[in-house]
């Protein structure tokens, strides 16, 4: 199992690679750039644009960008003022060496950025995934056992609206429901607030924060509890229907415990994987989710990044994101075959 | 303790209104800081920092008629003081002066080519010598998104487009910057040492990032919000059927929708080279003009909040009697028979037929592009436009570009400043009250058709109208306004632009809150220190 998971570690090194390199062409084919913000302005004339270029290492060949940005420019000699005169030595490390760079738009540094809004994707997308587990194995393991009952074609039903519905629709409507049409009945306030964190200029209130959550939770849920209830349905079906529970019934064990210790076990194995690889969007956050419910999270990050062309912020969540999809998909298979001892990588 | 909430769709980069790429950075730079003169609703200066504005009857502006320069004495107040407690000097005007202009990490402002060198008198008098005569001369330390520095508090070593204090402002406008939590709000408090007595009014300013356009509208009819800036057509009705929220107008618009039309050959720069197959003959840019219906766009996809506009002098102080030209498609065919376009195969589609610009037979197709960014509204004018065009016998072919894309610069493949377009539609205006620079110059004057170095990407090039505009910059107004008008003229006669209609410019306060008032000379919050809560 050790000799895998380093092969597969070692195998996600050129993955990587490869993948940072076509981001990196991506990124920097798409027409505009980082300076075209500066466009139908006479605020920033031809040859401040050649200067800032110049500084923010834009006028060399994208090769030697792409290099500064995996390698660092501190070996290489730089034009700092952007005269033309590459005078001295740069002080980027580059992403081999933890350093990505400094966002074109803010100036700050990519993982500063990063840092300030990853906190709150992670406390968004963490519950969330928390709350789809906690209502889609309930739903899909008494469809399945339950298989035709009301309960079944109402949960079936229910999944498919889920399914169907779009994300960004969904969030509005409930918008609509909980803060526009329903009040409270105490406070006379909107049942639940439109957006944000928490409110502004009041302690900390674990009801507050709560109440914030709602919303956000449940628009991000609906689809996951979907997919995932009807997946664990289909799931426990073939699972139940399986010799060994049968055997475990002809043992006289209750129906419970063969549910629970034997079919359910089985059939949350390839869940688990499902869920392992929906773990990346911890880090990713939902674009939707964050722009409906004002939510300052990683979604809104990329968004914002992606719109003002800021090729450092947008490379930085582009290959951590691609890490986390690739570390996460390794855990993936990792859980299968900690829960399936059928299945050996050695 | 009262309190205002803005809501806003993104942060600002900072409070440097100059350095700034969304407009947010000027509003609440409003909040935070002072500039040396604004310009309120009606395109009045007004003096902030100064004592008064200068002018030749008060001597505060002496004019050297034979060497046609000019020097400008400025007095500022001796009683505005920054919030640490330090005042407000002369010092930090030539500061941030000298921090914009710096060649190596400055950036350009307007009037900037024109200004030999500041000279301070004493503490609260400076003088600008300027090399010209320059008719922005009293909005040049002031208007939207000028502000003044403080020279002990800012660095000067970090450049003033990347200084700390673009982001950390240390203020002498009525408020003080509380906390900023990137993504999420910006607060502010009340600043107590403000120097109008009694304001700001208002305790405390919240900003909100609230990115989603429907979200920012719910929270102004549930009093959640009272300041919902730039709203669309559709908002402001939805908005102002509502109780407790007034929609501001600014009394005079700024922006125009217009068809910007190339008339050189696609994919090249040079006025005097080839012309546009079908753009270059004027009467086809007249058919064009008589083909839009602007009333009916006006109406149904605008509310009827925009008026029409067919001259740049359309807005005061300078208004010139340009008939309004008539929405009358048959003339508009005829005018394109006359011009050699007619369509011999009944196909619906125009071919050259004796054409004095393009070759036998040459197809009247053309690219009509607009930016996505404005959203609906404009992008069903595109489409009724495209229509009104057909319908005269254009194939158009309708592209949505990305505005980024749309206006980048020559070097970043910027589709109008290398003249790969045939026609644009999209809204544009200049800012303040004088269009010497901003508009006549930057888009139709000859020199501006070079690649980045103006904005007259239709490459039009016209001798009379580029003596007139040298003439313009002279400090007698009556001239000046004669001499526009003369302009006008050309320009309708040649239509370098097909100028459309005005674009509406209206922002939503709550009935709570008092004193708002849409500008377009300034942000919305261009006179928060007398905004009241009312409630």
């Amino acid at each position: 199992m050790l000799n895998y998971i380093i092969r597969r570690l070692l195998q996600a090194i050129p993955m990587l690679f490869l993948l940072s390199v076509l981001l990196f062409a991506l990124v920097n084919v798409v027409p505009g750039g980082p300076l075209a913000g500066y466009g139908r302005t006479r605020r920033i004339n031809p040859e401040k644009i050649e200067q800032l270029k110049r500084q923010f290492g834009l006028d060399k060949p994208l090769p030697v960008q792409y290099l500064v940005w995996l390698a660092g420019n501190d070996w290489m000699r730089i034009d700092a003022d952007g005269d033309g005169v590459a005078e001295s030595y740069g002080e980027r490390r580059g992403i081999l060496r933890g350093d990505f760079g400094f966002s074109f738009r803010s100036r700050k540094p990519v993982m500063e950025e990063i840092g300030d809004r990853f906190k709150n994707t992670v406390y968004l997308m963490s519950i969330t995934l928390l709350v789809v587990a906690l209502i889609a194995i309930p739903i899909g393991v008494i469809s399945a056992i339950k298989q035709y009952s009301w309960f079944d074609i109402t949960a079936t039903t229910l999944s498919f609206m889920g399914q169907a519905i779009p994300e960004f629709w969904l969030g509005l409507i409930l918008v609509l429901i909980f803060y526009t049409w329903l009040d409270n009945p105490v406070t006379g306030e909107s049942l639940l607030p439109a957006g944000g964190m928490y409110t502004l200029g009041v302690d900390f209130s674990l009801l507050d924060r709560v109440r914030h959550l709602i919303l956000p939770v449940t628009m991000g849920m609906v689809g996951w509890v979907a997919w995932y209830s009807r997946f664990l349905r289909s799931s426990m079906l073939e699972v139940i229907h399986q010799d060994y529970v049968r055997t475990a019934r002809a043992k006289g064990q209750i129906e419970r415990k063969v549910m629970l210790n034997h079919a359910l076990k089985n059939a949350l194995i390839p869940l688990v994987t499902l869920f392992a690889l929906d773990f990346p969007y911890i880090f990713t956050g939902s674009i939707y989710v964050e722009l409906i419910f004002s939510w300052p999270g990683m979604g809104r990050l990329f968004y914002d990044a992606a719109v003002h062309r800021d090729y450092p912020l947008l490379m930085g969540i582009l290959v951590i994101s691609a890490a986390f999809i690739i570390i996460c998909n390794l855990l993936a298979d990792l859980a299968y075959a900690y829960l399936d001892p059928r299945v050996r990588y050695d | 303790m009262t309190s205002a909430v803005i809501v806003i769709p993104q942060d600002p980069l900072g409070f440097n209104g100059l350095v700034a790429d969304t407009g947010y950075e000027a509003m609440v730079g409003e909040l935070v800081m002072l500039a040396v003169s604004e310009i309120d609703p009606d395109g009045n200066v007004y003096p902030e920092l100064a004592v008064e504005i200068p002018t030749i009857e008060n001597g505060g502006v002496v004019m050297d008629e034979d060497a046609w320069t000019m020097d400008v004495t400025w007095k500022l107040r001796d009683d505005v003081y920054w919030a640490d407690g330090e005042q407000v000097t002369a010092d930090d005007l030539i500061f941030t002066w000298e921090a914009i202009t710096d060649p190596e990490m400055g950036i350009w402002v307007d009037g900037v080519d024109y200004t030999d060198s500041l000279e301070k008198v004493d503490d609260f008098t400076f003088i600008v010598h300027y090399n010209t005569v320059y008719t922005s001369y009293q909005t040049q330390f002031g208007g939207e998104n000028f502000n003044v520095y403080p020279e002990h508090y800012c660095d000067p070593s970090q450049g003033f487009t990347a200084w700390d204090c673009n982001r950390q402002p240390l203020s002498d406008g009525p408020f003080i910057l509380d906390e900023w939590v990137t993504g999420n709000y910006l607060t502010f408090s009340r600043n107590e040492n403000y120097f109008e007595d009694g304001k700001p009014y208002i305790d405390q300013i919240i900003v909100r990032i609230v990115p989603e356009q429907s979200v920012r509208k719910t929270m102004m009819a549930e009093g959640d919000a009272d300041m919902n800036m730039w709203l669309s057509e559709a908002e402001a009705q939805e908005l102002s059927e509502l109780g407790n929220v007034y929609v501001s107008n600014a009394p005079s618009e700024r922006w125009v929708f217009r068809l910007i039309p190339n008339l050189v050959e696609r994919g090249t720069t040079d006025p005097a080279g080839p012309v546009h197959p079908v753009l270059g003959d004027v009467q086809v840019r007249k058919a064009i003009r008589a083909s839009v219906d602007s009333d009916t766009i006006i109406n149904s996809v605008f509310l009827g909040y925009p008026k029409p506009v067919w001259t740049e002098f359309f807005r005061p102080p300078y208004i010139c009697d340009i008939p309004r030209p008539e929405y009358n498609p048959e003339a508009a065919k005829a005018m394109l028979e006359d011009a050699g376009w007619s369509d011999t195969d009944s196909d619906g589609v125009r071919e050259c037929h004796g054409c004095s610009t393009a070759e036998e037979g040459t197809l009247m197709e053309i690219e009509l592009m607009t930016y996505g960014e404005y959203g609906e509204e404009l992008e069903l004018a595109h489409q009724l436009v495209g229509e009104m065009l057909g319908d005269i016998g254009f194939k158009i072919n309708l592209s949505v570009i990305e505005g980024s894309v749309l206006w980048a610069d020559y070097e970043s493949g910027g589709l109008e400043q290398t003249g790969d377009f045939d026609l644009n539609l999209y809204d544009d205006g200049y800012p303040g009250i004088d269009p010497t620079d901003n508009q006549l110059w930057y888009y139709y004057y000859s020199a501006a058709a070079e690649p980045d170095y103006g904005w007259n990407v239709g490459r039009w090039s016209n001798a009379d109208f580029d003596a007139l505009l040298d003439e313009a910059y002279t400090l007698d107004e009556e001239y000046r306004k004669d001499l526009f008008c003369q302009m006008a003229e050309i320009m309708d006669a040649e239509l370098p632009q097909i100028l459309l209609w005005s674009a509406i410019a209206a922002d939503a306060f709550s009935t709570q809150l008092e004193g708002g008032q849409s500008t377009t000379n300034d942000l919305p919050t261009w006179n928060v220190a007398d905004w009241k809560i009312t409630q």
